[in-house]
């Protein structure tokens, strides 16, 4: 395996952060060795300066994204760790549409626009949109807006194409949902279209400016915040906290915290899981 | 990890006890089986790691049959199938329905060897991958409660300085008024 030397490391580590804002400390090298080792191979460059250096003059993007699509985690599942799910479906969404009905016009549907900020092969989303099918909304009465985004091109196909082998079903997707939802396709399980139709996909970097998006009503970004440094951290949920209303809704990763972040989110919190609304 | 349990599945009672003899030397738990009827009868009362059947048996339930009922019930198992040369089209068709390899006959026990090692450190990977996983779920949920008790506990006592601060800058008090008041907010504090 060709090994990384010290200043190529602190060369792709920057390139890395530039393209996908995930921040790699010094101790990382071997990460790029490991998830690396294949794109080099691929494009015949004899050392990770090559790489960088090709991947940088590369117009098309693809080298950049390869990169991305190898050093991202992609870890998600359906449903994982109940607990937010639970709060959208018992707190969040109650709340909201009390509070949106109260002021809404009787002629004209209430929008209620939902957002998943890194959104990997779509498993949250799906299982989002799951929990808003089981609350039997009117579709007269309400227009719902799904959005997907994520940094990953290959996330964001897997995502859009919906379909989901046996491990990725296997954990987190009760039994009958799994059958009301999805249908066998192939060796795995495809999302059904009435679902896939909810929602928007789309590649997103979101150390961007993303104020095109328009505003949300409820924003999930978990677990991708863990992969910046703190100053992008700040800069990402000051974002975030812009794409909202006051009163809007923040479901972050159950380990992560804003505490010393980000100010303009107060956390609440319903049974055993914190979410945050923004303040004035 | 123990070694794998194979059932082996032939109507040709010689090459079933030829694969008994090699498996059982390399220290794999080994069963047979005549026809796939039988076969179907063993997999109903116990799961297998492996199932080595021949394609083409006689009777109602040929290789194929045993590769669905196995796959029925036990999605884990990996199927291998014995085939003659002119039924790899037919092997190359079951592949699509699950099966996780196929050997021409007459066996090459190397060949058998380096599959079955192959399914062993799959099934090892695929431990190893459930067990991390769980580690994980364990350590994030007990890590999540934590950061999540903390989170609350701090923006309590922020919004409880915050109002210290007001009470202490409330101009138609006297300073007596704003301490005694102060106090009063620090009296439950933990």
């Amino acid at each position: 395996m060709i090994e990384i030397n010290p200043d190529e490391f602190r060369l792709i580590a920057k390139y890395i952060h530039d393209i996908s804002g995930i921040y790699l400390e010094s101790n990382k090298s071997y990460l790029i060795e490991t998830r690396l080792s294949g794109i080099l191979e691929e494009t015949g460059c004899r050392s990770y300066g090559e790489l960088c250096t090709r991947a940088k003059s590369d117009m098309t993007g693809s080298i950049a994204n390869k990169i991305i699509g190898a050093i991202s985690t992609n870890e998600t599942l359906f449903f994982r760790d109940t607990g937010p799910f639970e709060v959208l479906q018992h707190k969040i969404l109650p709340d909201l549409i009390d509070r949106k009905t109260l002021n809404a016009s009787e002629l004209l549907p209430i929008p209620i626009r939902i957002w998943s900020a890194a959104c990997a092969t779509g498993q949250e989303l799906y299982s989002i949109s799951i929990v808003l099918r089981e609350l039997f909304l009117n579709p007269n009465r309400y227009t719902i807006k799904l959005l997907g985004t994520d940094i990953s091109d290959e996330a964001i196909a897997r995502a859009s194409y919906g379909k989901f082998n046996r491990f990725e079903i296997e954990r987190g997707l009760p039994p009958n949902i799994l059958k009301k939802y999805f249908s066998p396709n192939g060796d795995g399980w495809k999302i059904n279209d009435d679902i896939r139709a909810m929602i928007l996909f789309k590649k997103l970097n979101l150390l961007k400016p993303f104020e095109s998006l328009g505003k949300f009503d409820i924003i999930f970004c978990r677990n991708v915040a863990i992969y910046f440094n703190m100053e992008d951290r700040k800069k990402l949920f000051n974002k975030l906290a812009n794409a909202m209303e006051p009163g809007g809704y923040l479901v972050i990763g159950s380990t992560e915290s804003l505490t010393g972040i980000c100010s303009r989110f107060e956390p609440k919190r319903h049974l055993r899981t914190i979410f945050y609304q923004r303040v004035e | 990890m123990g070694k794998l349990k194979i059932l082996a599945v032939d109507d040709d009672p010689v090459t079933l006890l030829l694969i008994e003899k090699k498996l059982n030397r390399q220290g794999y738990v080994i069963e047979t089986a005549k026809s796939g009827k039988e076969a179907v009868e063993y997999i109903s009362e116990q799961p297998y790691d492996v199932i080595l059947t021949d394609l083409m048996m006689p009777g109602s339930i040929d290789g194929i049959g045993v590769l669905d009922a196995v796959k029925r019930r036990y999605e884990n198992t990996h199927v291998i199938l014995l085939t003659a040369h002119a039924s790899v089209d037919t092997a190359v068709e079951a592949m699509k329905k699950g099966a996780a390899d196929y050997l021409q006959k007459p066996i090459n026990f190397d060949e058998l060897m380096i599959r079955l090692e192959r399914i062993n450190s799959l099934k090892v990977l695929e431990k190893n991958a459930g067990d991390l996983r769980e580690a994980m779920d364990i350590t994030e949920k007990n890590a999540g409660q934590t950061i999540q008790d903390l989170e609350m506990t701090v923006s309590g006592l922020k919004n409880k300085l915050l109002r210290i601060r007001d009470i202490l800058s409330e101009e138609n008090k006297s300073s007596d008024e704003r301490i005694k008041d102060t106090l009063g907010m620090l009296v439950d504090f933990k």
